[in-house]
C-alpha cells in the first residue's frame, strides 16, 4: 500500500529531481574515461611554445604588483614568457605601479584611455605577436608557481582552443569571501568534469589562455555585455572547437568582500550570461552538435537561474508562515514552552521526499566541494567555509538571480562595479 | 550509442533510483507510523476493557483502580501527539489516520466515562477538560486553543484533557456533543461541566478553571508536546 499525500513541497518535486539529475550525470562523468585521464595528465612538457600573458588594470593599485610578481615567478622558461601590463585608464595609482616593471626584461606596458576591458585585452593580443599562446589574469589574482605548465600541458590536442584553470579565492576574510571559496571549490570539480566532455561555456578571467590561432579564426573579444570572457568562449563552441581544463593550475582571485560589492559582480556576470545565451548565442541552446552544451548545460544553467529563484519564493513563504505561527504562539503560550526539549522519537522523525531529496543533494555538493578543493590541491579551510556556506548562499544567491533578471527583462544597464 | 547518450541515460537511471528509494522509505515510515499508531490503540483499547472490567470486578474497593486510570490517561495523550503528527503528514483526509481518530475519540469519551465513575465513588474531584476544536478551516483560534490547552496539560499533569474533533462523522461524538450541550462555536471547552467558547488568551482560558485546580503541579508523568490533546 503507498502513503503519500499532496502537500506545497509537491511543486519543488520537479526541480528537485532535475538537480538530482545533473549531479547524478556529473558523477558518472566523473569516473568516465576522459575526466579520469585528465586527473592523471602530468605537467611534463614536450614542447615549450611562446607565451603571453596580458594583464588588464582599471584601478587596481593594490593588487596589481603582487599580481605581477606572482606571475614573474611562474616556472617557465624566461625566454618562452612575456607580460604585457595594460593599464584601460585608470584614475588612480595604477599606472604609477605599472611603470615600475617597465624596465623588466619580460614585462610590456601600455597605458591607454578607458575603454572597457575588451578593448585592453585586444590591444595585448595584438602586442603578443610572438605567442603561441596567449592568457590574461585579471590584476587581482595571483597564480601558484606551477599553474603555467599544468596550462600548457593541457593544450595536448590540436582542436582544443582555450583551457581555464582552477580558481580560488585569495586569502578569505570576510563571511561573504569565505562563502565564495567554497562555491570556487564546487566550481573546480564542475569545471573539470564538464571541460572533459566539452561542455564550458566561460573561460573566466583569471588565468584562461587560448591559442593565437583562436583571435584569427574567429575573431578578438568584444564589449559583449561585459561578459566578453563568456561571450568569446561561446564562440569557440559555435567554431566547434574545444576548451580545456587544467584542474591542477591555481589561480586565486580576490574575492567581493561585501554583499553590495558582490551583487555587483554577479548581477553583471549572471546578466552577461542570460543577454548572451538567450540572445546573441540562442543558437546553442538544444545544438545537437555539442549536446554536452546544448542540451545539458546551458539548459541547465538557466534552470538554476529559474529553479533557485523559485527555490527562495518556496524557503520564503514557508519561513514567513512558520515565523509568524510562531510568533502567534509565543504570544499565547510562555516561549520557553514552544521550544522545550523532547525525547527522541523515530515517530517524529521529519522524514519527506522534500528534506531527503534535499539531503542527498546538498551532502553530494559538499562532497563535489571537497573533490575540487582535493584534487586542485587549493589550500585554506574548507569544512568552516562550508558552513558559511550553507548559512549564507541560500538567501544572497537569489538576490542576485532576482536582480539579473529583473535587469535583462526591463533592459537595465548593468555597470562593471 | 554517443558518450553524451551513455552518461545521460546512466544518470537517468541513478536518478530514478534514489528518488525511487527516497519515495520507498517515506511510505515505509508513513506504513511504520500507522503500525504504531494501531498497536498503540489497539493496547490502550485492551488497558481500557481491562479498567472496565477492574471497576465492575471491584465493586467492593473500585477506587483501588485510580492509579491504572492515570496512566491510561497520559497513554492517551501521547497517542493524541502521535495522530496529530501523523494527520500533518499524512493529510486530513486520509482514511486510515480518520479511522485511528475515531477509535481515540471512542477511547477518550470511555477514559472520561470511567474517570467521572471513580470519582463519584472514591469521592476524588478530577479537574476535567473537554476541548472541542476544528481543523477544516473554521477555527481560526483552534490553533492558539491548542497550545494553550497544551501548555496547560504539561504545566498541570494532574488535569485530564480529552480533546475532540467536532466534525468528526462518529456517532458516539454527536452523542456526547449532544449530552454536554457543546454548541458549534469552536473552539470550545467544557471545564467541570463549566462551558467557554472562543479562544482569547491563555489567562482567560485559566478563569474558568475550579480555584485551586492550577496551583498545584502534582505531577503524574503527563509530558504533552505543544500538540498533545489538542489536534489529534
Amino acid at each position: 500500500m503507498v502513503i503519500m499525500v499532496w502537500s506545497p513541497d509537491v511543486y519543488i518535486y520537479p526541480f528537485l529531481f532535475l538537480a538530482l539529475y545533473f549531479e547524478s550525470f556529473l558523477l558518472v562523468t566523473f569516473l568516465s574515461k576522459p575526466a579520469r585521464m585528465r586527473r592523471l595528465k602530468t605537467a611534463e612538457l614536450s614542447v615549450v611554445p611562446n607565451v603571453a600573458i596580458i594583464v588588464p588594470c582599471w584601478n587596481e593599485e593594490t593588487t596589481i604588483a603582487g599580481t605581477v610578481e606572482s606571475l614573474l615567478a611562474l616556472e617557465y622558461p624566461k625566454e618562452k614568457l612575456s607580460l604585457i601590463l595594460i593599464n584601460d585608464g585608470s584614475t588612480d595609482g595604477t599606472p604609477a605601479v605599472i611603470d615600475r616593471f617597465a624596465e623588466h626584461p619580460q614585462i610590456t606596458t601600455i597605458h591607454k584611455e578607458n575603454g572597457g576591458k575588451f578593448t585592453a585585452m585586444n590591444i595585448g593580443i595584438e602586442h603578443a605577436k610572438d605567442a603561441e599562446l596567449i592568457g590574461f589574469l585579471d590584476a587581482d589574482s595571483f597564480v601558484a608557481p606551477d599553474s603555467l605548465r599544468e596550462i600548457v600541458a593541457a593544450f595536448d590536442a590540436p582542436d582544443i582552443a582555450a583551457v581555464t584553470a582552477s580558481m580560488s579565492i585569495h586569502k578569505p576574510i570576510t563571511l561573504f569571501q569565505r562563502m565564495q571559496y567554497a562555491e570556487y571549490s564546487l566550481s573546480i570539480t564542475l569545471r573539470h568534469v564538464f571541460a572533459s566532455i566539452n561542455g564550458l561555456y566561460v573561460a573566466p578571467g583569471p588565468f584562461s589562455f587560448y591559442r593565437r590561432s583562436v583571435f584569427t579564426e574567429i575573431g578578438l573579444f568584444k564589449h559583449a555585455y561585459l561578459a566578453e570572457d563568456m561571450e568569446m568562449s561561446m564562440r569557440v563552441q559555435r567554431a566547434g572547437l574545444r576548451i580545456g581544463n587544467a584542474i591542477r593550475a591555481r589561480v586565486y582571485t580576490k574575492g567581493p568582500s561585501t554583499f553590495p560589492k558582490l551583487l555587483t559582480q554577479r548581477v553583471r556576470w549572471t546578466t552577461g550570461f542570460l543577454r548572451n545565451a538567450l540572445f546573441d548565442y540562442r543558437d546553442l541552446l538544444g545544438n545537437k552538435k555539442n549536446k554536452v552544451l546544448g542540451m545539458l548545460v546551458l539548459p541547465f544553467a538557466l534552470y538554476a537561474v529559474v529553479g533557485g529563484i523559485s527555490l527562495f519564493v518556496y524557503g520564503l513563504y514557508q519561513t514567513i508562515t512558520h515565523g509568524l505561527h510562531t510568533i502567534s504562539m509565543a504570544q499565547t503560550v510562555p516561549f520557553s514552552f514552544l521550544f522545550s526539549w523532547h525525547p527522541f522519537n523515530w515517530f517524529y522523525l521529519p522524514f519527506t521526499i522534500t528534506t531527503l531529496l534535499g539531503a542527498a543533494l546538498m551532502l553530494n555538493v559538499f562532497v563535489w566541494m571537497m573533490l575540487g578543493k582535493y584534487l586542485s590541491k587549493t589550500p585554506g579551510k574548507l569544512v568552516l567555509n562550508i558552513a558559511i556556506f550553507i548559512v549564507l548562499y541560500g538567501i544572497v544567491a537569489p538576490v542576485w538571480l532576482i536582480r539579473s533578471v529583473s535587469d535583462v527583462a526591463l533592459g537595465t544597464r548593468t555597470p562593471w562595479r | 550509442m554517443s558518450f553524451f547518450a551513455r552518461n545521460a541515460l546512466i544518470a537517468l537511471g541513478i536518478t530514478v533510483a534514489i528518488a525511487g528509494t527516497v519515495a520507498y522509505t517515506v511510505n515505509y515510515l508513513n506504513r511504520a507510523r500507522i503500525t504504531e499508531l494501531v498497536a498503540i490503540e489497539n493496547q490502550l483499547s485492551i488497558d481500557t476493557l481491562s479498567l472496565e472490567t477492574q471497576f465492575s470486578l471491584l465493586e467492593t474497593a473500585p477506587c483501588d483502580s485510580v492509579a491504572s486510570s492515570s496512566v491510561l490517561t497520559n497513554e492517551l495523550a501521547d497517542l493524541g501527539d502521535r495522530l496529530a503528527y501523523a494527520e500533518a503528514q499524512l493529510g486530513k483526509n486520509n482514511v486510515q489516520v480518520m479511522q485511528l481518530k475515531k477509535q481515540y475519540s471512542l477511547l477518550e469519551i470511555r477514559d472520561y466515562l470511567i474517570t467521572k465513575k471513580l470519582a463519584a465513588a472514591c469521592g476524588a474531584k478530577p479537574v476535567t477538560v473537554l476541548y472541542f476544536y476544528s481543523n477544516s478551516g473554521d477555527c481560526s483560534d483552534c490553533d492558539k486553543a491548542g497550545y494553550a490547552l497544551s501548555y496547560l496539560n504539561t504545566t498541570y499533569p494532574a488535569l485530564r484533557v480529552y480533546s475532540f474533533d467536532y466534525n468528526l462523522e462518529l456517532g458516539a461524538l454527536k452523542t456526547f456533543i449532544t449530552v454536554n450541550k457543546v454548541q458549534r462555536a469552536l473552539p470550545a471547552f467544557v471545564v467541570n461541566g463549566k462551558h467557554l467558547y472562543g479562544f482569547t488568551s491563555l489567562e482567560d482560558l485559566e478563569k474558568i478553571f475550579p480555584k485551586g485546580a492550577l496551583a498545584s503541579t502534582t505531577a503524574t508523568g503527563s509530558t504533552s508536546s505543544p500538540q498533545a490533546s489538542s489536534k489529534p
